[in-house]
């Protein structure tokens, strides 16, 4: 019996419709579940009540005063209405007094079409005004940022975008200045207002204020096509609307989705969209440099591979993709090495992981609904935005606490009960600590001084897990060294085995589709689904007796046995690995050795200037099928542009057609469909069920490995930890970029104490070398990470951090010279 | 003349503890609070009949008992905040007796079961931060402060806190918005102070008239108290008397006295022999009325009862030789001064009030603003998101009412109407 | 560069022993009080500096800093001369006292004098009604004002 129900839901009256809601809804809300539709302003569910525009006056009977509906919670048996004379007139009074300083310039104003204060004067408005006053002058059109316009004279003081900035991305950047008549929305000194999620204030400005300055002038709204797709940047897959008009793109909005991006995009989905219209994009296949057909280059690789594989056998021949890829593009890629070349040589990362988790994999939702959030190695802010904004909204307004294990600080370390820094690559000894702590036995002695971590602070950490009733962790398997992402899963698997605390974790690696990768099987030693190459029969069973059992090559070993001249012929999908890669630097030369090297990319990269073939990819706002997310939520991202190439996947049958298969998908339903049949996990993602708010795939299976857990390296000089920033210059956002103005300098982070050993000062610029590579940087003395480490944050291709890192090296060490 | 107050007030050196103990029996009503339990205290102050002075008039028990049950810690914010035009009683009884206020506070705190209490003063109370800051610390070396206090095991730390020049900081949400170092825009109410107030804690918000008048009901008994004043209206109050007086000030009454008295008998009448024209019993938040009702008790029930309020206290007086537009423009003008900006009628509606008042002033009115300026006051009236919205609205609707031939009067001599400039 | 002098810091130590420690926004008006008091009116140095002290935005610490009348964001003369235009003031003539003090000064309402002594301002309501008409000179009040009285307490003023 439910007896919840009862007690959390109230019923009232609205204009004489009897409505029942859950208890602490607003009025406002209460009466948009009838159909009764009360004008607002100021109010905004994700802001919550603030009262200060009056537009949503009601009457509610046995209350003597007319009252605000967006302040009011329903209460039982409450008799409200809406329409009596009183409150039209209170409605017509409230929007004359808005309207008084307000332009009336809505022929040339971008909002127009879809502006609230238009419509609610349309709908409850006065029919003219009685102001025979110059209106107060304010300022015309300015520039808020480099991105967002602000008209101040058209600004209601609602103050949706001062308190946005206070509540939802709390740095309180945005604020109102002066008092009365006279307060103006400013930041301080009227700097630049360019936060990572500026944007979002255009969305809820209820009139031209704030607007987009890309936008501004370039297409009315309703010329735009709408189409609701998902943000291809981050792994959080967001919701959003692409604008395009006459195939072209001219603005991104939110399209809340409270299970993903709780309504709210960051600015690199709102802007960062130029290279759907960049020159660098690949847009005709090309063979030795010259334009294609896409039917003769597809010719070519399939005749070549097969010439290879009958050559040398298949294990010559091999496939690097990457999380950029849709899951019906990487599945087919795979399908295509495994089932028509023979291959197991297939890979997406450079960095160790295993699909599956041997506890829940939980979705962004269960980060508000948890006790206690772990966030080990990942640093939201930088790598997955709107994560930023989910944990702060759970650790300020849902009374969860966190707790942070990183070897660099972070944005988040503020908002955690308990922040701990573990010294750069020693991740693996305090993982295994930890999950020794969470067996109930104490962590090994030395411990402290490998990790920087003591025992008891450790000791702390287990005994909050375990005191906790649900437990989310969120880790970056990216920024974990070694194979200690298997200590990890050995920790969860613990946690996952206590009796009081339900444990659930989410894989929180930056790229678009990391989890949809590695479930597609784009791994070496993993089928589609988590299947193991132990499992031969099921294997056999699902993908025919010729499926290759023995392990395939991981991406870096391709390019070792690339050097080495075992591998004759490697496709790369949407990966650039001559900047990406450890030991970037050498992985030109590697690649040159190929017989064979074919780039399948949407940008021009170094890596597509060495290939003998380069087909396009269309990516994002081109492209159409379906991504994971690290709440293992699959969601479809569907096309607002169109182009004359095929999709992706199209191309992997095409190829594959060449090299025998005899049945193609006829579209990319049916590769969705494949997928279905095919995936262990994703037996219920069907194309209906998806479309509005995605679905939550099954648990994979979980593939554990062992780990050798090494955490005490000798080297010499610091270790190196190379940090993503979100606004990073690389062939997505480019000099062009209208997110430009973020680009950040190259910078190394050292501790004082390293700092001194190395004789440099605050803004010193230095040469970070290593691996015979060297990185030119400014020095910030920051205590970003413990003495003995240093960080790099990744802010251009051009930087070349990664070539710093030694391939196949848990941690890599570098020294600093002036 | 009864005097709880104000008795002895203009003895030297008052401000000094030891003054205060001698003259006053100061701090003497501490002992027979700690004799009682806090709940009994507040059953006295109930008792008593003790209506807030701060302008809305509550009942202080009742507010006291209010504060949401077992939720510690709880504060005290006293209101000296006085901001409202036509009242200096606050300041009064601070610069001349502030140990009064101190042993007020620790009383509320006592009964109230609070531990920690700020003084909020308006910024332009300078002068007076020192003042309070040195009885204060004064009452911490008697002991009368601090923790276990005379053995009791009560503990209360009082603190001053300055303000910057904003009158909405006087609204009691608004204070303690201002007082957690926010720009001094009120809060919504539910949830009131005593549930949620000063920190998201139960908070009791009370003036400093108020808090001052508990010492006697303390030590003389609640009957004592009601004893002075009406039915409904009981013990003394403060009137600031101000404007065409021959000697304004601030006089203790017995709530109930004919508000002519106050002018007459205390304030030794109109000045220059001049007719008394209008009045404003209340502050200027609330309506103004005409000499016609100068007889009025000055009481709570009996001001209501003539279309207006009792408000924070403060009897401004107007002769026959002013015209009441130009005191309401005056008004408007401080209205739209302070307006906070947050609620879009009172911060629009203030402004657009001023400029049509200019204008009529000016001569530049046409007859249809009057009745222009009497909807906006509609539009504008229980619509705002504070009282302040209201408030504004209270003289310009007076003025309007009693005294159309002033509007005449200046619109009757209408120039052509040339565009005026916006503040 | 702003920083807090010897004094002030004394005094901050105070101020933030008022309130509790993860309420230490507490202090931003009683910060910004000091910041003036030192500078002659708050510099937009002064306002990162309480910010930091706070951990609040400079742009927060701005917009409470504008919100209140008490606070300058310019610079202001030696001595601010406040007259109170409210009612009570005005129905005992305050708008003489201030043409008066405009004349004498030779400054109008907002205005500095050339030699930076003295500003000139309206105020709202000072509560001293009782004693109208009212002026303040930084914070001092001086009541029942006349011509003369201005001629005085302005002179005193060095
Ligand atoms: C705009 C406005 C200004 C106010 N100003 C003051 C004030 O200066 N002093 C004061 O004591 N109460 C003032 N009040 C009343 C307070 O909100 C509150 O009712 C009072 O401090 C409660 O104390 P009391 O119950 O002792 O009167 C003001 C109210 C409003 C709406
Ligand atoms: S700019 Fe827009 S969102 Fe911000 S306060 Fe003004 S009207 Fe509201
Ligand atoms: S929407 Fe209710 S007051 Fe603004």
């Amino acid at each position: 019996m439910n007896t919840a129900t009862q007690t959390d839901t109230v019923t009232l009256t609205i204009d004489g419709k009897t409505v029942t809601v859950p208890k602490g809804t607003m009025v406002v809300d209460a009466a948009k579940t009838v159909d009764i539709e009360i004008p607002v302003f100021c109010y905004h569910e994700k802001l919550g009540p603030f009262g200060c525009c009056r537009m949503c006056l009601i009457e509610v009977e046995k209350m003597p005063k007319m009252i605000t509906a967006c302040t009011l919670a329903a209460g039982e048996g409450m008799v409200v209405k809406t329409t009596t004379e009183k409150v039209e007139k209170a409605q017509k009074g409230v929007l004359e007094f808005t309207l008084l300083n307000h332009p009336l310039d809505c022929p040339v104003c971008d909002k127009g079409g879809e502006c609230p204060l238009q419509d609610n004067t349309f709908k409850f408005g006065p029919p003219d005004t009685r102001m025979e006053y110059n209106r107060f002058n304010r300022e015309k059109a300015t520039p808020l940022s480099p991105v967002i316009t602000i008209d101040r004279e058209r600004c209601i003081a609602c103050q949706r975008c001062t308190r946005y900035s206070d509540i939802i991305e709390k740095d309180q950047a945005l604020v109102m200045r002066n008092r009365g008549f006279q307060n103006r929305v400013s930041t301080f000194k009227d700097q630049p207002y360019d936060t990572r999620f500026s944007g979002n204030v255009i969305d809820i400005c209820p009139v031209g204020a704030l607007t987009n300055t890309d936008f501004r002038f370039t297409a009315r709204t309703w010329d735009l096509t709408n189409t609701n797709t998902l943000c291809g940047h981050c792994a959080c897959n967001c919701n959003m609307t692409l604008g395009t008009r006459l195939n072209e793109m001219k603005r991104v909005t939110t399209r809340p989705n409270d299970l993903v991006d709780d309504g709210w995009i960051c600015d690199k989905a709102r802007w960062g969209y130029d290279f759907t219209k960049s020159k660098n994009r690949i847009t005709q296949p090309r063979k030795q440099g010259q334009s294609v057909g896409i039917q003769e280059a597809c010719t070519e690789v399939a005749a070549s591979l097969q010439k290879i594989v009958e050559a040398h056998g298949p294990s010559s021949v091999g496939f690097i993709g990457s999380g950029y890829g849709l899951n019906e593009d990487l599945y087919s890629y795979q399908k295509l090495f495994r089932t028509n070349l023979g291959t197991n040589n297939i890979d997406h990362k450079t960095y160790t992981d295993t699909p599956g988790l041997p506890v829940a994999h939980f979705d962004l939702l269960d980060v508000e609904t948890s006790d206690l959030v772990v966030l080990i190695a990942s640093d939201p802010t930088e790598e997955l935005p709107i994560l930023d904004l989910r944990l702060k909204k759970a650790m300020t307004r849902k009374g969860v606490q966190m707790i942070v294990l990183n070897d660099q600080q972070t944005l988040m370390d503020k908002y955690a009960s308990l922040s701990l820094r573990y010294n750069v690559g020693s991740d693996g000894v305090l993982l295994a600590g930890l999950n020794t702590a969470l067996q109930g036995q104490s962590a090994e002695s030395d411990l402290e001084s490998t990790t920087g971590v003591s025992s008891n602070q450790l000791q702390a950490v287990a005994e909050k897990i375990k005191s906790a009733g649900k437990v989310c962790v969120i880790y970056n398997p990216v920024a974990l060294t070694g194979s200690s992402i298997h200590t990890l899963k050995q920790c969860l698997a613990t946690a996952g085995g206590l009796a009081e605390t339900t444990v659930g974790a989410m894989p929180a690696a930056p790229v678009t589709n990391s989890v949809g990768a590695m479930d597609m099987g784009v791994l070496p030693d993993v089928y589609p689904g988590g299947l193991a190459l132990t499992d031969g029969d099921a294997i056999k069973a699902k993908w025919g007796d010729t499926a290759p059992l023995e392990k395939g090559l991981s991406a870096l070993e391709m390019i070792e046995k690339a050097k080495s001249g075992e591998l004759k012929a490697l496709i790369v999908y949407r990966s650039n690995p001559v900047v990406d890669f450890p030991s970037g630097h050498e992985v030109g030369e590697a690649l040159k050795k190929l017989d064979l090297l074919v780039v399948h990319d949407m940008m021009e990269t170094e890596t597509a200037k060495l290939a003998q073939i380069v087909l396009p990819s269309n990516g994002p706002g081109f492209d159409e099928g379906t991504t994971t997310n690290i709440g293992g939520r699959v969601q479809l991202r569907t096309k607002g542009l169109t182009t004359d190439n095929p999709a992706d996947w199209k191309i992997v049958s095409m190829i594959a057609k060449e090299l025998g298969q005899e049945t193609a998908p006829k579209d990319v339903h049916a590769v969705t469909a494949e997928i279905a049949e095919k995936v262990t996990g994703y037996q219920e993602i069907k194309r209906s069920a998806i479309r509005k708010q995605g679905k939550n795939r099954e648990a994979v299976a979980s593939a554990n490995g062992a780990s050798a857990s090494d955490g005490t390296h000798t080297g010499s000089g610091l270790i190196l930890r190379v940090a993503d920033v979100l606004f990073s210059h690389d062939k997505i956002l480019d000099a062009e970029s209208n997110l430009a103005h973020q680009f950040q300098p190259s910078t190394v982070h050292l501790h004082t104490s390293d700092a001194e050993q190395f004789g440099v000062k605050e803004g010193d610029e230095v040469r970070v070398t290593g691996n015979g590579h060297e990185v030119k940087a400014e020095v910030r003395i920051s205590n970003r990470c413990n003495p003995g480490g240093l960080v790099l944050p990744k802010v251009s291709d051009e930087q070349g951090v990664m070539s710093l890192a030694e391939a196949g090296k848990a941690v890599s060490w570098v020294t600093i010279r002036k | 003349m009864t005097e709880i107050l104000f008795k002895a007030i203009n003895t030297p050196n008052l401000t000094s503890i030891d003054v205060y103990e001698q003259t006053l029996d100061g701090y003497q009503s501490l002992k027979k609070a700690f004799e009682k339990k806090p709940e009994e205290m507040v059953e006295l102050v109930k008792a008593s009949g003790l209506r807030g002075r701060g302008g809305a008039g509550f009942p202080t028990g009742l507010k006291w008992s209010f504060l949401a049950k077992d939720v510690f810690p709880r504060y005290l914010a006293c209101n000296a905040d006085e901001s409202e035009p036509g009242t200096c009683k606050d300041r009064e009884l601070i610069m001349k007796n502030p140990h009064l206020l101190i042993e007020g506070m620790i009383l509320c705190s006592y009964a109230c079961q609070i531990e920690t209490g700020y003084l909020y003063m308006r910024g332009e109370f300078w002068e007076y931060e020192e003042l309070m800051d040195k009885a204060i610390d004064d009452a911490y070396a008697k002991g009368y402060l601090g923790k276990n206090i005379m053995g009791t095991g009560f503990n209360l730390d009082l603190y001053t806190h300055m303000g910057a020049g904003a009158y909405i900081c006087g609204e009691e949400s608004a204070l303690l918005t201002s007082l957690e170092g926010y720009r001094g825009e009120p809060r919504l109410k539910p949830p009131f102070p005593a549930v949620e107030g000063l920190y998201g804690k139960p908070t009791i918000v009370n003036n400093v008239e108020t808090l001052c008048a508990i010492p006697f009901i303390t030590r003389n008994g609640p009957e004592a108290y009601s004893a002075i004043g009406t039915e409904k209206s009981k013990g003394t109050k403060l009137v600031s008397v101000s404007g065409h007086v021959n000697k304004p000030g601030n006089y203790e009454i017995p709530l109930g006295t004919p508000t002519i008295d106050l002018i007459e008998k205390y304030a030794g009448g109109i000045r220059n022999g001049n007719k008394l024209k209008a009045f404003i019993p209340g502050g200027s938040s609330v309506p103004m009325l005409p000499a016609s009702k100068a007889d009025t008790p000055y009481d709570y029930e009996s001001l209501m009862e003539a279309g207006t309020m009792l408000g924070s206290g403060a009897l401004i007086v107007i002769d026959d030789t002013a015209n009441v537009v130009t005191e309401a423009l005056g008004l408007a003008h401080f209205y739209m001064h302070e307006s906070c900006g947050k609620c879009t009628p009172c911060r629009e509606g203030t402004r657009w009030m001023y400029q049509i008042l200019t204008d009529i002033n000016n001569k530049q009115g046409k007859p249809e603003q009057v009745e222009l300026l009497s909807d906006i006051c509609d539009n504008m009236s229980f619509k705002c998101f504070c009282p302040l919205g209201d408030a504004a609205v209270a003289p310009v609707i007076s003025s309007i009412k009693y005294f159309p031939e002033d509007y005449e009067e200046l619109i009757g001599s209408m120039k052509t109407a040339q565009p005026v400039g916006t503040p | 560069m702003f920083a807090f002098n010897d004094t002030s810091e004394t005094r901050i130590k105070k101020i933030m022993a008022k309130y509790p420690e993860d309420r230490k926004v507490s202090a931003l008006l009683p910060l910004l009080t000091l910041a003036q008091a030192q500078e002659g009116y708050v510099t937009p140095e002064a306002m990162v500096e309480i910010g930091q002290r706070l951990d609040v935005s400079p742009a927060y610490v701005e917009s409470v800093c504008t919100f209140y009348t008490m606070y300058y964001t310019k610079p202001v003369g030696k001595y601010v001369v406040k007259f109170c235009i409210n009612i009570s003031c005005h129905l005992n003539g305050c708008d003489n006292l201030m043409e008066y003090a405009e004349k004498k000064l030779g400054i109008k309402e907002g205005e500095t004098t050339p030699d930076k002594k003295f500003t000139l301002l309206k105020e709202e309501c000072l509560a001293a009604c009782t004693e109208a008409p009212v002026m303040q000179v930084n914070n001092k009040y001086h009541v029942n004002m006349t011509p003369e009285k201005i001629d005085q307490v302005l002179g005193s003023y060095k």
